[in-house]
């Protein structure tokens, strides 16, 4: 079986446009993206226009609010298409979906693919505002993250996970990436990082977003995400995510 | 792609999956468990962390809702319990504690047991007790 069978990329609204910049917000350190993208998706009011589908995926449906959801959902509206996730990728699926959703969004000729995600931050108790770290799949797409509101560079480290296969895919591929990471609590729901993510992203796209609701609100998402949270942390000791806290070898 | 070879890699990779779901139903059973408890009991678990040093065991719990002056912290030997209200009006928070009883990777010195809570963080730090005999290089 191809991977491009496993993995089904279904939507239900035909989504069109030019320079469609896709927002990806999986769920890893500090569940940053998966804050971040569904505060988005929220505060943007984005019409939720299709889902991702693969055999990997638990039987599993959402309800909420007496609707029922799927787990991996896909929003839209004018320029930014969305990516959510109620569960944390399986690893057997990561490699499968980052190459679907790449050919997918190449397909649709997108403009960019940012992953939002957290950089573990051991000391993050004492960071008041976490910073903000980024890469992009080409160093013109670094220079241009990095001259925006002066975020910090990364630039040794690993990338664990579908953020880190995503990039390597869109590398790849020919298709222009971007990680955007906030310091962040490893395996505790970090709101105030996600709060800084959504701030940079609303330079980077040009459009306004309020995060002080998100900071409001932090406590009961905190407690509301500890499950997810949970499930999360589990997944991420099966993909070697501890080795983002680690430097590559160098031999000179 | 060979035939044989595709079957080979085929059954490598069912294996795989099998392996991947054995775990996944073990990891299911324990959140069952700890969740069904909690229910029952009414009490959360929080989410925390212990990370231990040469001369140091360090501990952090994540405690959203709560608040300093409640929070009860008692230190042993090889243990710590933290039990504290959790004041959120979220639906599963509100009248709910907070217990967190933990045995430690080593022993330590409860009366060097230093603690703070801050952002719905609680780090507490402890000395490791230094038991034996000082031996001198030769």
């Amino acid at each position: 079986m191809s991977e491009a069978e496993e993995i089904s990329i279904i939507e239900v609204e035909p989504i069109q446009g030019r320079d469609l910049i896709f927002i990806e917000g999986f769920p890893d350190v500090g569940l940053v993206g998966a804050i971040a993208a569904s505060y988005i998706v929220d505060r943007l009011e984005m019409r939720e226009v299709g889902y991702i589908d693969a055999e990997f995926l638990p039987p599993l449906i959402s309800v909420r609010n007496e609707q029922i959801k799927e787990l991996i959902r896909i929003y839209h509206r004018d320029r930014i298409v969305a990516i959510t996730s109620d569960i944390p990728i399986p690893p057997h699926m990561i490699r499968p979906l980052s190459h679907s959703l790449v050919s997918w969004i190449k397909r649709k000729d997108g403009k960019l693919l940012i992953s939002v995600s957290g950089i573990p931050e051991p000391n993050r108790l004492d960071i008041e505002k976490p910073e903000i770290y980024v890469l992009g799949s080409r160093p013109e797409i670094t220079e241009m993250l990095v001259k925006l509101n002066g975020a910090n560079r990364f630039k040794d480290g690993f990338i664990a996970g579908i953020k880190g296969m995503l990039l390597r895919d869109a590398v790849r591929a020919g298709l222009d990436a971007a990680i955007i990471l906030a310091q962040a609590h490893y395996n505790y729901p970090d709101p105030g990082a996600a709060g800084q993510v959504v701030s940079y992203l609303s330079k980077l796209l040009g459009i306004e977003i309020d995060v002080k609701p998100l900071l409001e609100s932090a406590e009961e998402l905190r407690l509301r995400l500890r499950d997810l949270m949970m499930r999360t942390d589990q997944v991420m000791r099966g993909i070697q995510k501890s080795k983002e806290l680690e430097l590559p070898p160098v031999y000179l | 792609m060979e035939e044989w070879r595709r079957n080979i890699w085929r059954r490598i990779l069912e294996e795989f999956r099998r392996v991947e779901a054995e775990i996944s139903r073990m990891e299911d059973e324990f959140f069952r468990l700890m969740r069904e408890a909690e229910e029952r009991s009414g009490c959360i678990t929080p989410l925390y962390n212990i990370y231990e040093s040469g001369d140091e065991v360090r501990l952090t719990a994540d405690l959203p809702g709560a608040s300093k002056e409640e929070i009860g912290l008692i230190a042993g030997e090889d243990y710590l319990r933290i039990e504290a209200p959790c004041r959120s009006l979220l639906r599963g928070g509100e009248g709910r504690r907070y217990v967190l009883h933990v045995r430690l990777p080593a022993k330590i010195d409860p009366q060097s047991v230093k603690a703070r809570y801050k952002e719905g963080v609680l780090e507490v730090i402890a000395k490791k007790k230094i038991t034996g005999y000082k031996i001198r290089i030769e």
